[in-house]
């Protein structure tokens, strides 16, 4: 049962393309496994359509549509070719990733203090997202940290919990920057998420300090 | 039309957000002029789909890529850049156009999202950190049939939201409007208003909040 959804404003930024990259990811993520997230982006995009079928047009150059039906025409006869998204590196986490990820690259673990450990989760075309998997033993507690820009963290695997709650597979923690919070996994196993962070390389406090040289 | 080009009318009404009239962002919406209904689009599509009719793209063409093209400069792009996207995603409607289903969006909601994409595309390929891979892309194959009850609340879905915008107070359809374009246009109104960031936000999100709850009774 998924308890913790992400705000509305960020489903909003999501539907209209303005979330940044790293954020939109781990959005994508839970909506894929959210129905009621998943409803409300299509109520936002339905949104979105609206205003695109109500707004004051602005006039294309001249031979535009000329230009479109050449470019049609070409792309029926198959002149038109797009290359193929070149495959990016997937190390084997030990879970299935969501479909959400297809098209990602997946690093190995890495060792990053007691009981922690991330993967790097690099997104085609946006290779500075920050995005991480990390990998928390069971009981351990996160070093306490804030952040600037909203932090996204979705649980594939185990929970945590903190002063807010407890966030389990599917729930999505999305952390303002004033909140400061020091997750603590639960005792009877790992918990993995897939986390990102709003804004390129402002990671701040104890848990950037140790995250920021792995993603410099 | 107004002078800018680029923004919303109500029969020719200019609507003021917030006080933005004064230091002219404002946003103006049409409603006067039903060039094509979203059924015709939507039969348009189909008929681009099944007969490959270049007419009908034709038709979605005239009424769509200057839209797309205003539409784009809203979110900050520069002419050029808007009348690209505008022509990209055109060509991906023809592309795509068996992906349409009508049971499962409107055709201005569909043609959005694939315009949205496109725009996150180019971002990516200049290099600008405004955007992901197309990870979760509703206007591509689609996920299978609809279950049902799926299927109902998608197709009256458009109606619904359309229903509920005409229901929101003007200032908070208008903030809504000016905030789906991005942050950079949230820190330009807290900048050009004198007003700090968080208070704008909070008015997002008092907006969005009786969005939520119009849509919610009208379920």
């Amino acid at each position: 049962m998924i308890k913790h959804h992400p705000s509305d404003e960020t489903l909003f930024r999501h539907a209209s393309g303005t979330l940044e990259p790293g954020p939109r990811i781990v959005v994508a993520v839970h909506a894929g496994g959210c129905p009621v997230c998943a409803g409300r982006i299509g109520e936002f995009e339905a949104f979105g359509g609206s205003l695109l079928q109500e707004i004051e047009p602005e006039e294309m150059e001249t031979g535009a549509l000329d230009r479109a039906m050449a470019m049609i025409e070409a792309d029926s006869s198959g002149r038109r070719k797009t290359a193929p998204a070149p495959r990016l590196a997937r190390a084997d986490v030990g879970i299935r990733l969501p479909e959400a990820l297809e098209g990602c690259g997946i690093g190995p673990w890495r060792w990053i203090g007691p009981g922690v450990r991330w993967s790097r989760v690099t997104l085609a075309g946006d290779v500075d997202a920050n995005v991480m998997l990390l990998k928390v033993a069971a009981g351990r507690r996160l070093p306490e940290h804030t952040h600037v820009g909203s932090e996204y963290t979705h649980v594939l695997k185990g929970a945590f919990s903190d002063a807010r709650g407890r966030y389990g597979p599917g729930d999505l923690d999305e952390a303002d920057d004033d909140v400061q919070h020091q997750p603590i996994v639960d005792d009877d196993g790992e918990c993995i998420c897939i986390a990102a962070v709003e804004g390129q390389t402002k990671l701040r406090g104890l848990f950037g300090r140790l995250i920021q040289p792995l993603f410099g | 039309m107004n002078a800018s080009g680029h923004g919303f009318t109500t029969a020719d009404r200019v609507l003021p957000v917030f006080d933005l009239a004064t230091i002219g962002l404002v946003v103006t919406m049409r409603k006067d002029e039903a060039l094509l209904s979203a059924d015709e689009a939507g039969r348009l599509l189909v008929a681009v789909a099944a007969e490959r009719d270049r007419a009908a793209f034709a038709a979605l063409f005239g009424f769509y890529a200057p839209r797309l093209k205003s539409f784009m400069r809203r979110y900050g792009m520069s002419a050029s850049a808007a009348e690209d996207v505008a022509q990209e995603t055109m060509l991906l409607v023809w592309k795509k156009a068996s992906y349409f289903d009508p049971s499962r969006a409107g055709a201005s909601t569909w043609i959005f999202t694939i315009a949205r994409n496109a725009r996150i595309d180019r971002l990516r390929k200049e290099g600008r950190p405004a955007a992901i891979a197309t990870a979760f892309d509703p206007s591509d194959e689609p996920e299978g049939p609809a279950s049902g009850e799926a299927a109902v609340m998608t197709a009256e879905r458009d109606e619904r939201v359309r229903n509920a915008i005409s229901r929101l107070a003007d200032e908070q359809a208008d903030a809504l409007r000016l905030f789906f374009f991005g942050d950079k246009t949230q820190s330009e109104i807290a900048g050009e208003l004198g007003i700090p960031l968080g208070t704008v936000k909070s008015r997002l999100r008092l907006a969005l909040g009786r969005l939520r709850q119009i849509l919610d009774d009208l379920k």
